[in-house]
């Protein structure tokens, strides 16, 4: 099993669950409002007078298999307009 | 959910709440009455007071001074003015505007209930009447007849003004210039005397046998019938078989003694229309009835009216104040239209996408239509106030949209779908949508508070603007971004025109963008230069321009109508008057081919007219009423016609006075502007000396042809001195001896002729022959009771004297007005200084004061209201951008494009040479809130550029390069959505064309001095700012 954080330009949120549901993912935990910055480049996503954008954030735990094609899926929306942002990040974890 | 959300979501609700709202607004625009202007009440109520027999100064004495004195504390009065004349007072009473009248009349009826004791015996009880604009007649139609004058009146009155009448929302049909008929029976007083009879005896015979009585009922047999006399004259030749007296017992028929007439009254009102002889029919309308739809009825009603008459008598239009309407609300309308091309143009240029042109586009008509249903519900009119205010919005409309789209559009490019772009875009610039509608908010929502005569005139205009300001907002924040993420695509199809067009504009405003950078970059680096340029510019403009702009009331307006009163000398007879007045119409036709009807009316009208007394009638009194054609078909103006008219009319030494009035009616919102100087004082002859030599003095100037002085010369006239002790001695009273007199003069009405179910009146008096000179009357024939004949000038003697004119007063004093019309390019603030001048170098005799009334008066009320708003105005968008930044000092800076805002509206009034009017003063006033806008975007975009990091001077500079085209944009909409009100040349087009000058020059020099001075004006300020923290801390580490 893997565990998927994804945070994303709040803008992304509905394309982002298609691609879920193509990838055949089905659960998630899901923050509407979240903000941040990125470590390299891009724009803040703070909210506020001088960063408008917000971000939202999915945490999503996927079989193994699920991941590479759903990882491949992201990068081909976020290289489509890299100015928008999203970042994901995954780790391994144990099922009990 | 926020609202964008739900209005992206929901596509077809959202469509459709804005269809709804588009057919709510095209039905109210079906059911909205056209009037000229917002309906004003009436702020006045005149109090007559009839107390027969007294002289001019008995009634001021005992009747006007007591009403005033009572009458003058009734709340809201702003003047109380009043005229004094034989027989009666006329007080009028004129309040604040805005105030309710009912109130006021009925506080004026218990102060008049009041003061009823302390009035002489005799005297009337006074008459209450209010009147507004409505008692203006709406139309007045000519009549010419080519065979049937004689009946002309009856014809006219029976065809016509009755059905006429029966119009709802007609007033008063008055019939003019045709005169009434009447059975004259003229007697021969040598006759009369030979067979001992008298005025009286004959008059009461034809009253007694003139007579159907019904005598009762009687049964025959198995019927009852009815029993009557019917000894009612049917033929006018019955009177002169009549009985009226024994002689040596021979019976003498009225045929010995008189003959009789049946013709037209004596006195009457001639009327001439293009010199053929007529009537005039003059309607007017009822209060608060809608003069459009009434002129339509009415002419709807003509042609079948027109068919019922002899085939000779024609109706003509003189004046119908509806069709200027009509063309005045048409040129308004297109105005609207090109403004709407324009501005669309504007945006397509900007934005080079059709698609996005008409997203914004829609949010005009959606706007405009939910304005209309506001005029729709609460029962206004299309009028030039609510139109122009149409106008002024459709450039600001489309701000918000354009910052919406633009911001979605951003998105779209940086990759969002359209749907979440929209939803997230508007997000983005909710807050600063909002606040700009809140200055202009802060700008029009005052207007609807005002008071006064320029409240009532801008109440709609604060409303309208107001309403479609927030309808637009609301529109921006749903139906803008539903219909982006419906209709909007990322990298849309280029076609090859669109190219060739867009490709210059591009390389044009890229240009502009960097050459404004550029600029801006030099700007900051040089902030004393910029700002002592700024300052040198604002005063040099003040100092130097400000001294020569011109101010005015209302600009005068051409709606091609002249109506001229000219008096002679009192006393002049008809016949002279006539012959004047025909005189004068021919060589005005001829002179004059603009002229489409000349009307002319002079003589002595009936009293049941109401027109014609309101108007003031008698046989020195000519009254034109002339129509010209369209303004667009003629070279010379109105004002330059009345010119001449005047220069042709001084040539004439008969004529005692003539006012030419523009626009038919005097002052007031329309007409030609005159300075009224009112001349205060008890004693006659110094205030009459004063008015003659400021009217000498200011007749002297080249250009001055109309000084008309109120006060009435002394007229002169016989009267005819009883002595009493030879009264007594014979029996008699001065009233049965001046009732004696009347009958033979002015004629007893001995009873009605009655024909077809008309009744006209039968009078009895001397032939015309023999009462045409003193002797005539010396010889009148009076009876005592015993019968015996006794002549009058046994009785006392005929003397002819002056009496003095009519006592005006105002604010409880005698006052004389002098009346200076301003002719054409002079505006009122130049009549006033001449005024000013001339009264000065006159020797002012003490006791004797001076002031300026009428419309001079009534400008300055209406500035002192409005620069009152501006003040309240300023702090309100003050207040409105503090709270948007959070700060006093960044509205502070943006404040500084107010200041060359008037920089600008100085240059264009001067320049063009338009005197400052009230239009002028709401244009000033719209200008406080839309030039701030710029500062506002400018200053908001900077604030972001350095929270986001960047330094000061660069912020400025990034600032302004990205932010120069939507400034631009939206400065270009407003600007060109008011430059076809401001050179508009169709009918009304007067009345709006300072208000359009005023934004246009004024919005365009104040942002390109914008543009530069706040981005520097901020960059000092935020300089201070951060000198100061440094300081601060400085301290805080030196104290560690």
């Amino acid at each position: 099993m893997k565990a998927i954080f994804l945070s994303y330009n709040q803008a992304y949120h509905e394309e982002i669950l298609e691609i879920m549901s193509l990838c055949g993912l089905r659960g998630y935990t899901y923050w509407d409002v979240t903000m941040g910055r990125g470590s390299f480049k891009g724009e803040p996503h703070l909210g506020d007078h001088a960063w408008p954008t917000l971000n939202s954030t999915l945490l999503i735990m996927a079989e193994d298999r699920l991941v590479p094609e759903f990882k491949r899926r992201l990068k081909e929306l976020d290289s489509k307009s890299e100015a928008m942002g999203m970042r994901y990040f995954t780790w391994t974890i144990d099922e009990e | 959910m926020s609202i964008y959300q739900s209005a992206v979501k929901k596509p077809i609700t959202t469509a459709l709440i804005f269809v709804a709202v588009a057919i709510f607004g095209i039905f109210s625009l079906t059911r909205i009455p056209i009037d000229l202007l917002p309906e004003i009440d009436t702020n006045a109520i005149m109090v007559m007071t009839a107390y027969e027999g007294a002289s001019a100064s008995d009634i001021e004495n005992n009747v006007t001074k007591p009403l005033e004195n009572s009458l003058n504390s009734v709340s809201d009065l702003k003047h109380i003015s009043s005229q004094s004349k034989e027989n009666i007072s006329i007080i009028t009473l004129e309040f604040e505007y805005g105030i309710d009248i009912d109130v006021a009349t009925n506080d004026v009826r218990d102060k008049l209930d009041m003061v009823k004791q302390a009035l002489p015996d005799e005297v009337n009880n006074p008459i209450i009447f209010k009147f507004g604009t409505d008692d203006i007649p709406i139309m007045m139609l000519s009549v010419t007849a080519a065979e049937s004058t004689s009946g002309l009146y009856k014809i006219l009155d029976d065809q016509v003004a009755n059905p006429l009448a029966r119009i709802s929302g007609v007033g008063a049909v008055s019939v003019t210039g045709s005169a009434k008929r009447e059975i004259k029976v003229y007697c021969d007083p040598h006759k009369l005397e030979a067979y001992n009879l008298s005025i009286e005896a004959i008059s009461g015979i034809i009253g007694a046998e003139n007579r159907n009585i019904p005598g009762g009922n009687i049964d025959v047999g198995s019927h009852t019938y009815a029993l009557r006399v019917q000894k009612e004259f049917e033929d006018a030749s019955e009177l002169l078989n009549l009985v009226v007296g024994n002689y040596n017992g021979q019976v003498v028929y009225l045929r010995d003694v008189a003959r009789v007439e049946d013709g037209l009254e004596e006195r009457s009102q001639e009327t001439y229309s293009n010199l053929k002889k007529g009537g005039m029919i003059v309607i007017q309308k009822q209060a608060g009835a809608n003069s459009v739809a009434i002129s339509k009825k009415v002419m709807e009603k003509l042609p079948e009216i027109q068919k019922t008459l002899p085939s000779d008598i024609e109706l003509g239009i003189i004046v119908d104040t509806s069709d200027n309407i009509k063309r005045t609300i048409n040129s308004l309308l297109e105005t609207i239209i090109i403004t709407f091309l324009l501005v669309i143009f504007v945006v397509y240029s900007f934005l080079g996408r059709w698609r996005a042109t008409f997203i914004i586009m829609l949010t005009i008509p959606i706007s405009l239509l939910g304005s209309l249903i506001y005029l729709f519900a609460t029962g206004s009119t299309l009028n030039i106030i609510s139109l122009s205010s149409l106008s002024i919005a459709i450039g600001m409309v489309v701000d918000d949209a354009i910052v919406v789209l633009e911001n979605i559009t951003t998105h779209i490019e940086r990759g969002s779908r359209p749907k979440q772009a929209a939803v997230h875009a508007t997000n983005e610039v909710a807050i600063s949508v909002i606040a700009s509608t809140l200055t202009m908010l802060a700008v029009f929502m005052p207007m609807t508070m005002v008071t006064g005569l320029s409240g009532v005139m801008f109440r709609q205009l604060g409303w309208i603007v107001s309403i479609i300001m927030i309808v637009s907002t609301v529109g921006a924040l749903t139906l803008i971004p539903m219909l982006c993420s419906q209709l909007l695509k990322l990298n849309p199809y280029v076609g090859r025109f669109q190219r060739m067009f867009f490709t210059p504009i591009n390389k044009a405003l890229d240009a502009l963008d960097r050459g404004y950078g550029k600029l801006l970059g030099w700007a900051v680096h040089h902030r004393k230069t910029v700002i002592m340029l700024g300052l040198g510019v604002f005063f040099g403009t003040i100092l130097l321009l400000g001294p020569m702009m011109k101010t005015e009331f209302f600009p005068a307006q051409d709606n091609g109508r002249i109506s001229i009163k000219i008096q002679l000398p009192i006393g002049t007879r008809q016949e002279i008057t006539r012959d004047l007045a025909l005189e004068l119409a021919e060589k005005f036709m001829k002179e004059y081919p603009e002229i489409t009807r000349c009307n002319v009316t002079e003589g002595m009208a009936d009293s049941d007219n109401v027109f014609a007394s309101m108007q003031g009638n008698g046989t020195h009194i000519i009254s034109f009423n002339i129509a010209l054609t369209d303004m667009e078909e003629r070279e010379r103006g109105l004002l330059q016609i009345c010119d001449l008219m005047r220069k042709d009319l001084a040539n004439y030494p008969i004529i005692r006075t003539f006012q030419v009035n523009a626009g038919g009616q005097q002052g007031g919102m329309s007409g030609q502007a005159s300075a009224e100087i009112e001349i205060y004082g008890y004693d006659f002859a110094a205030t009459d000396k004063v008015a003659q030599e400021i009217t000498n003095r200011l007749k002297s100037y080249e250009k001055i042809d109309e000084v008309i002085t109120s006060r009435e010369e002394y007229s002169p006239e016989y009267q005819v001195d009883f002595d009493r002790e030879k009264l007594s001695i014979n029996g008699l009273n001065t009233s049965t001896a001046a009732q004696y007199l009347r009958n033979r003069i002015n004629g007893a009405l001995a009873s009605y002729y009655r024909e077809d179910g008309e009744e006209y009146d039968i009078t009895v008096r001397y032939a015309p022959e023999y009462r045409q000179s003193i002797e005539d009357i010396e010889n009148i024939l009076i009876y005592n009771p015993q019968g015996q004949g006794i002549r009058i000038r046994d009785l006392g003697e005929v003397k002819e004297i002056l009496t003095p004119p009519t006592i005006e007063r105002k604010d409880r004093e005698r006052m004389v007005k002098v009346t200076a019309v301003c002719p054409e390019g002079m505006a009122l603030s130049d009549m006033v200084a001449i005024v000013n001048k001339e009264m000065e170098a006159i020797d002012i005799p003490t006791g004797i004061t001076w002031d300026l009334g009428g419309t001079y008066e009534e400008q300055q009320e209406s500035f002192a209201d409005l620069i009152t708003l501006m003040v309240l105005v300023v702090i309100l968008v003050f207040i409105v951008m503090a709270a948007q930044f959070e700060s006093l000092t960044y509205p502070f800076v943006i404040m500084f494009s107010i200041p060359f805002a008037i920089v600008g509206v100085l240059m264009g009034l001067v320049f063009t040479g338009t005197p400052m009017g009230i239009m002028a003063m709401v244009g000033l006033l719209m200008l406080l809130g839309i030039v701030v806008k710029n500062g506002i975007v400018l200053i908001d975009y900077t604030i972001l550029c350095r929270e986001r990091g960047m330094g000061i001077l660069q912020s400025v500079v990034t600032a302004g390069k990205s932010r120069l085209r939507p400034v631009l944009m939206t400065t270009l909409t407003t600007v060109l959505g008011m430059v076809p009100m401001a050179i508009g040349t169709g009918t009304g087009s007067e009345m709006w064309r300072s208000m359009g000058m005023t934004v246009a020059w004024g919005l365009s020099v104040s942002t390109l001095i914008t543009l530069v001075i706040v981005p520097t004006l901020y960059a000092v300020f935020a300089g201070f700012g951060i000198k100061k923290n440094r300081k601060k801390l400085a301290k805080l580490y030196a104290a560690k």
